[in-house]
Order: C-alpha cells, then sequence, then structure tokens
C-alpha cells in the first residue's frame, strides 16, 4: 500500500508547509519591517519603510487646519499644527509597532503598522 | 490493482495537504484594523474573520447614522427636536433605540444622584468645551443654567416611544452614553455577521468580543492620564467586556495655568474637581460602563467606590489626582501595575 517512499513524501511536504507557517508567522510578529502610514480622511496619503529612511522629509496636510508630520529614520510625528488643541503635537514621536498620533480637529491619523508589545488596545 | 494503489495514495495525499492547508489558514486568521473618524472621536474596529470588510462598514454606517440621530450640533436631529421643543409640552415620537439611550441615562442618573445627568446640555454649551472657543462661563450664568439641570425633568412615554422635557431652555446631551450605546451595537453586529473575536475601541470606549484567535484574553492598557495618547500605566485582560476610561486629559483647554476639562459636575456647573482624574469601568455592556465612569469621575472615590461595589459585574479603576491608583476588590490580582516612572502608586488594599 504505502510504500517507504511515500511516507518520506509526505513527511516533506509536512515539514515544508509547517516551516513555511512558521516563517510567514515570525515575520508577522517582528519587528522587521517598521511601516509607517499617513491618513487623512480615511484615506492612506504615504506608506514609509521607517528603517530604510535615509534624510528626513516633511509632509503637508492642508485642511481644516495646517498639519506639518516629519518623517525620519525609525520614527515619525506630527511636527506643527494649526489646530487649537494640539494633542497631535502633544504626542510626540512614534517608535515602535502600534503607536498612533490622531489630529482629530483635522482627520489625520499617523501609525506605525501592527501591535503593540504587551497590549492589544489603550482605554 | 495498480489503479486502486494509486487512488489510496492520492486521496491519502489529498487529505494530508488538505489538513495542512487547514492549519495554516486556521493559525493566522486574517486581522483588519482601520481608525474612522465620528462622534468627535477617533475610532478604531479590529476585526479577526473571513469577511471583516462587510462587518467593518455595516459597523461605521451604523455608527453615522446614529450620530446623525443622536447629535446635538444639527438642527433637526431627533435629539435637536426633543431640545427645541422643551417646554412646549409637545411629546416627541423617538426611535426606539432612543428611547432605550434615554432611559438607560435616567436609571443611572437616579443610581448616582445625579452625579451622570442627560440633561446637563445647557452648561456643556455654555463652556463650549466642544467647539474650538471654549470659555469660562460668569458665575450669574452658571447659577442660572444649572436651574435647568434635573434628569428628572426629561419625561419618557416609553410604550408609545416618545419624551419631553418640561421646562424651556432644558438640552439633553448624550455625549456621556452614546459611545458606549455605539460599543454594544458594533458587538452585536460582529455576532450577526458570525465573527468570533473582534474590539471597536471608540475614542476610550473599548467593547471586546470573545478573546484573542489564540483563545487568550484581550490586553487593555489603561491610558495613563498624564503622557501622551497609548501610554499605559496597567494591563486589564477582558474577555467577551467592555473597559471606558473617562478622564480630565480626553478634552480640556487651560487658562492661567488651570486646566478646564469636559466633566461637568451637574451640581456645581463647572469642570468636576472630585479629586478623580481618571475612572476606568470594566463591565458587560458599554452603555452603562459609559454611564458610569462619568458618574464616578463626579462622585469622587469614596462614592465611586461605594456604588461600583454595590452594583453586581462592575468593576473599576480610580486614579486619583495625588496619582494613586485604586481598584475595586474583584480587579485585585487580576489588574497588573506597569508604570515603572515612580509617579503613579498602586494603593491595592484600602
Amino acid at each position: 500500500m504505502l510504500k517507504k517512499g511515500d511516507l518520506i513524501l509526505f513527511g516533506v511536504i509536512i515539514i515544508i508547509i509547517a516551516s513555511a507557517f512558521l516563517i510567514s508567522n515570525l515575520s508577522h510578529n517582528n519587528s522587521a519591517g517598521k511601516t509607517a502610514e499617513i491618513i487623512h480622511n480615511g484615506k492612506v496619503l504615504r506608506t514609509f519603510d521607517l528603517n530604510s529612511i535615509t534624510k528626513s522629509e516633511d509632509i503637508t496636510i492642508d485642511d481644516k487646519y495646517h498639519n506639518i508630520i516629519r518623517v525620519e529614520q525609525g520614527r515619525i510625528r506630527f511636527l506643527e499644527s494649526t489646530c487649537p488643541d494640539q494633542i497631535c503635537v502633544k504626542t510626540g514621536w512614534l517608535t515602535s509597532n502600534g503607536d498612533i498620533a490622531v489630529c482629530l480637529p483635522n482627520q489625520a491619523i499617523i501609525k506605525i503598522t501592527g501591535k503593540a508589545d504587551n497590549v492589544d488596545i489603550v482605554a | 490493482m495498480i489503479n486502486g494503489d494509486l487512488m489510496k495514495k492520492t486521496s491519502v495525499f489529498c487529505v494530508v495537504l488538505l489538513f495542512c492547508i487547514f492549519l495554516v489558514s486556521c493559525s493566522t486568521p486574517p486581522n483588519f484594523e482601520k481608525q474612522y473618524f465620528a462622534m468627535g472621536t477617533v475610532i478604531t474596529q479590529n476585526i479577526y474573520g473571513t469577511d471583516p470588510q462587510k462587518a467593518a462598514d455595516e459597523v461605521f454606517s451604523k455608527i453615522q447614522q446614529l450620530e446623525s440621530v443622536l447629535t446635538i450640533n444639527k438642527a433637526g436631529s431627533q435629539i435637536d427636536t426633543l431640545n427645541s421643543n422643551a417646554g412646549n409640552g409637545k411629546w416627541i415620537p423617538l426611535d426606539k433605540e432612543i428611547i432605550y439611550i434615554l432611559e438607560t441615562a435616567q436609571k443611572y442618573a437616579a443610581l448616582s444622584n445625579g452625579a451622570f445627568d442627560p440633561t446637563v446640555g445647557p452648561l456643556v454649551k455654555a463652556w463650549g468645551i466642544f467647539t474650538d472657543h471654549p470659555r469660562i462661563p460668569p458665575q450669574t450664568e452658571i447659577k442660572r443654567l444649572l436651574k435647568l439641570v434635573n434628569y428628572k425633568d426629561l419625561l419618557l412615554d416609553v410604550p408609545n416611544l416618545s419624551a419631553r422635557l418640561t421646562k424651556k431652555g432644558q438640552i439633553v446631551d448624550l455625549g456621556g452614553i452614546a459611545k458606549g450605546y455605539a460599543g454594544d451595537v458594533a458587538k452585536d453586529i460582529y455576532i450577526k455577521d458570525g465573527i468570533k473575536s473582534a474590539f471597536i475601541n471608540l475614542g476610550g470606549n473599548v467593547v471586546a468580543l470573545g478573546s484573542k484567535p489564540d483563545g487568550s484574553p484581550w490586553k487593555v492598557g489603561i491610558q495613563n492620564p498624564r503622557q501622551p495618547d497609548g501610554k499605559y500605566l496597567g494591563i486589564v485582560p477582558i474577555r467577551n467586556q467592555t473597559v471606558v476610561t473617562s478622564g480630565d486629559y480626553e478634552r480640556y483647554f487651560e487658562r492661567n495655568g488651570v486646566r478646564y476639562h469636559h466633566i461637568i459636575d451637574p451640581k456645581t456647573g463647572a469642570p468636576s474637581k472630585s479629586g478623580l482624574i481618571s475612572t476606568s469601568i470594566i463591565t458587560d455592556v458599554s452603555i452603562n460602563a459609559d454611564a458610569l465612569s462619568t458618574a464616578t469621575f463626579v462622585l469622587g472615590l469614596e462614592k465611586a467606590m461605594a456604588l461600583v461595589e454595590s452594583l453586581p459585574g462592575v468593576e473599576a479603576i480610580f486614579i486619583t489626582s495625588d496619582k494613586k491608583i485604586y481598584t475595586t476588590k474583584g480587579l485585585q490580582g487580576v489588574f497588573t501595575f506597569t508604570d515603572t516612572s515612580g509617579e503613579f502608586t498602586y494603593v491595592e488594599k484600602r
């Protein structure tokens, strides 16, 4: 019925799939890639691989208010804003997966995608 | 014979392959995460499931619909109609779910002896806290407006789905409870769409469905009230529950070094000075948690603790202005204090 060769074949297939699964899972959780997104009115304006940035760049959003967002190697922040509460600027630099800063009055969001290390949500 | 052997081999091979595909697809369910702006805050939906986009869209349109009927910032909304007819004796027909929200608001107003009051609207308006031009109203104005604040003047005719306010100038403001209700509705939609694992965060109102896909509880960080958004000072694990935080840091303005936050004490007509700077409520129903987080914030530590401990299935975390953290008995050993800065102290046993 099942020959030794078949068993080996199945074994090899299982090992290949298991390792593929492990690798994809690891790369999911790993912060090897640190991707930042700038979102305005629900649309992603720009995406950055923060680790591969070599010189800093400023991105502006002009809507009800004026936001200046600075992107540097490994980090991103709201640098300036004309909004009244300044909560976005006060949030400071985002450096880790899952970090987010919001300018509510201007409907602008910057975030580093992925999940924070120890918590799923902050309330 | 040769054919039969081949068939068997092929079928065994297929079973093994299917099993492997099943393993891979099951252990990494797709994770959908998106932010939205509505109800004056940023809303995050995080859904694990096969068609998360559909559920997320459905939830967002429902939230927008709720906002359009509950808002006091748009003439002609159902709540605006209730308010603009205040004092004229007319019963205003309202959606069934609005009657439910008003009923719940009234229940917690009574339970907290008016520390949470849905008729606080005239004062919220006078302080302009949710506008770009907040102000400190003169004492005479506050005194006059305080006479309009009384949840008992909100009359409900539940069987006929209508309501009215008895005094002219009275304003129902559901800002302290609407997000909680929206969170409950979102959870119902996830369940209806067959999702087993999801959470929604409406600006500090977290509602979780089930547990994480791996079966472990969701870990909810409790916001550090003196640090930027997302920095937490402790962790509470939850399954299928809600965590709602009210804090003086969420909305405020400063004049001459004084912080004027958005939680108005219905008794003084000014931002609450109860000694609490943050309260988090953990329970099963988010509308209840939302009302209770505001109520306890206004009540202050002693009364708040007594109220919450009297309610079955409700737990709480209170942070005082002298940076001490207190929890209900049910959270002892469950809440993990993580602040290492030394700024805050966890008072586990009182």
